[in-house]
């Protein structure tokens, strides 16, 4: 039973870095940022692939998202993706999942499909909601937080992650959607010549027009969401900061765990 | 305004998130008037509806067979239903596994707008105003949801404190609803449990855990070395137990232990919400990381800007020298 794999993947600005608040106060200074894929989401491409290759069928990576998440469009083909599609949709913040998932919606309705993936969240926002909107928009049954998952005759078995390390085993008909866990596999490496051949693929573009609509503007809720501000968060509990240079710091911490009698020797 | 908050239970036990969620939820009817009510959906949870309502607010209990494993097409038709009777503007439930995979879809439903995971909310006349962490909690954000439909908002564990048990006990409302089982659209088979074999961290009196920044497997020894030194064990963050370095029983976080021991040393942990929430309550939280702006710093009590590979060969040698 060949699977038809739609694997929805995010670019994030790299959560490593050091973050500036705009000169407006209401989003991130983007002029200096470096983007990676979104973490779950390799592990999410990953499945798709693995799932691909043991039953048949084909994988599509779809974003929404600026010209810049063709490189990790191309990545994605690299390590198996068999197509790619971008839908057009440019706003750098895409601050808002339920627009976002509806334009996913809308893209993924355009063809069959068996299942789609998704990152359990995105690391940049954490809302943990794009999959549960698209699952909800595409009236398909879903499951969230996916450690593993087994193809069965018409549907999928999947066991969800709770909290405490406990795993629920639920089944579902397909098509479904999934949002996986981190840790669900080890995602693999791109071979150099896959890269190659990424480069010359062609990924497919598309625009409001493609998916029946005049502007992106219409895919938003029956609702208005405004940033009011970004600010670095309040600080309730700031660690008291160790001065120096290593060797000091070193010296400053051994002296705090001897007094508190945590080290005795 | 109308408050309907969702209570989360397993396995015959009320999850203590559902208390917090009463606990804002209070605060939130206290300024904009309206009315707090807890929703119980399930089956043969009658002592749970109790429980819930001695923290004085009203519960609306649901039992139903189609209930009696969580699945978020149940719960959405049974909330379906109360919506109807109940007129909620605010709709609130956990940030928990359960809590985020029934909220969007719940929103997607009733086409209304989610904002998932805030660390605080007001409300401000008919807008909802939500605060939420993004970003590695390096930044947060204010947003201001204007709706007709109700908002559907999940609350991040520990935001709030919990509801105590209130002087007089809530009334319990029992609240038939019609459910069709075949629409739940996924079925329920069992909770299956962790094995354990390896020692337990959540006993120890002293938790070394080690996080991304040591970079690479074989820097565990270091970790390893400075864990014998205190004579206590080594944790990890997810992506280490991810990674298979460590087993998963090591793991701190709410996928993982939580623990709560008297000395927690954070090593290259940046400190994302979900380690965060297995280990804020440590006695003292001692964190090495070389981003000044990592989220551990904002719960350690002690901060060390420091490579921590550089760090503990320097403090071992300073322990073991003195």
């Amino acid at each position: 039973m060949p699977l038809n794999v739609v694997v929805c993947l995010k670019q994030i600005p790299n959560p490593d870095l050091q973050f500036q608040v705009s000169a407006d106060g209401k989003d991130i200074k983007r002029e200096t940022l470096t983007y990676k894929v979104n973490g779950a989401d390799e592990y999410a491409l990953e499945e798709a692939v693995r799932l691909k290759e043991k039953h048949g069928g084909r994988v599509t990576a779809l974003t929404a998202g600026p010209k810049r998440t063709e490189q990790m469009l191309r990545e994605a083909m690299a390590k198996g993706a068999d197509a790619a599609v971008r839908v057009a949709y440019d706003d750098p913040a895409a601050l808002d999942p339920y627009q976002v998932a509806r334009i996913l919606a809308a893209a993924i309705g355009k063809r069959p499909f068996d299942l789609v993936l998704a990152g359990v969240q995105s690391d940049d926002y954490v809302y943990s909601a794009t999959g549960g909107l698209l699952a909800g928009f595409l009236k398909v049954p879903h499951a969230s937080v996916v450690t593993k998952v087994e193809v069965q005759d018409g549907g999928l078995k999947a066991w969800r992650e709770l909290e405490g390390g406990d795993q629920e085993v639920v089944s579902l008909a397909r098509p479904a959607l999934l949002t996986v866990q981190f840790g669900i596999n080890v995602p693999r490496y791109a071979p150099l010549p896959a890269i190659m051949k990424a480069s010359r693929q062609p990924i497919e573009e598309l625009r409001p027009a493609d998916l029946g609509k005049a502007s992106w503007e219409e895919f938003r809720g029956p609702y208005t969401l405004t940033v009011r501000r970004v600010a670095p968060p309040t600080a309730k509990g700031r660690a008291e900061m160790v001065p120096g240079k290593t060797a000091d710091q070193a010296k400053s911490v051994a002296q705090l765990l001897r007094d508190k009698g945590f080290y005795r020797g | 305004m109308n408050i309907l908050a969702v209570a989360e239970h397993r396995e015959g036990k009320v999850v203590a998130a559902t208390y917090e969620l009463v606990a804002k939820g209070r605060d939130l009817v206290a300024a904009s008037g309206g009315k707090l009510q807890v929703a119980l959906l399930g089956k043969g949870v009658g002592g749970l509806a109790a429980e819930i309502a001695s923290r004085g607010v009203e519960v609306l209990h649901v039992e139903d067979d189609a209930l009696a494993a969580y699945t978020a097409g149940g719960y959405a038709q049974a909330l379906t239903a109360l919506r109807g009777t109940t007129d909620p503007r605010l709709v609130l439930l956990p940030h928990t596994t359960q809590g985020y995979d029934l909220a969007p879809r719940l929103a997607a439903e009733w086409e209304a707008p989610v904002v998932a995971n805030c660390v605080d909310l007001a409300l401000d006349g008919s807008s909802l105003v939500a605060t939420r962490k993004i970003l590695n909690d390096k930044l947060s954000v204010e947003l201001e949801v204007r709706s007709e439909h109700p908002y559907v908002v999940t609350l991040r564990v520990g935001s709030v404190k919990p509801a105590a048990v209130g002087a007089a006990p809530g009334p319990v409302t029992p609240t038939p609803v019609s459910i069709d089982a075949s629409k739940n659209g996924r079925v329920f088979h069992g909770i299956e449990k962790p094995q354990v074999q390896d020692i337990d961290i959540s006993a120890a009196d002293i938790v070394v855990s080690a996080g991304r920044g040591i970079g690479k497997k074989e820097n565990l020894k270091l970790v390893e070395d400075l864990a014998k030194a205190l004579g206590g064990v080594v944790g990890a963050s997810r992506p280490l137990t991810d990674m298979e370095w460590l087993p998963r029983t090591r793991q701190v976080g709410q996928s993982g232990k939580t623990v709560r021991p008297k000395l927690y040393i954070a090593c290259g942990v940046s400190g994302a919400m979900q380690h965060v929430a297995g280990m804020k309550d440590s006695g003292l939280i001692l964190a090495v990381n070389t981003d000044p702006s990592a989220p551990i710093f904002e719960v350690a009590h002690v901060g060390v800007v420091a490579n921590v590979l550089e760090f503990i060969p320097a403090l071992l040698k300073e322990l073991k020298g003195g």
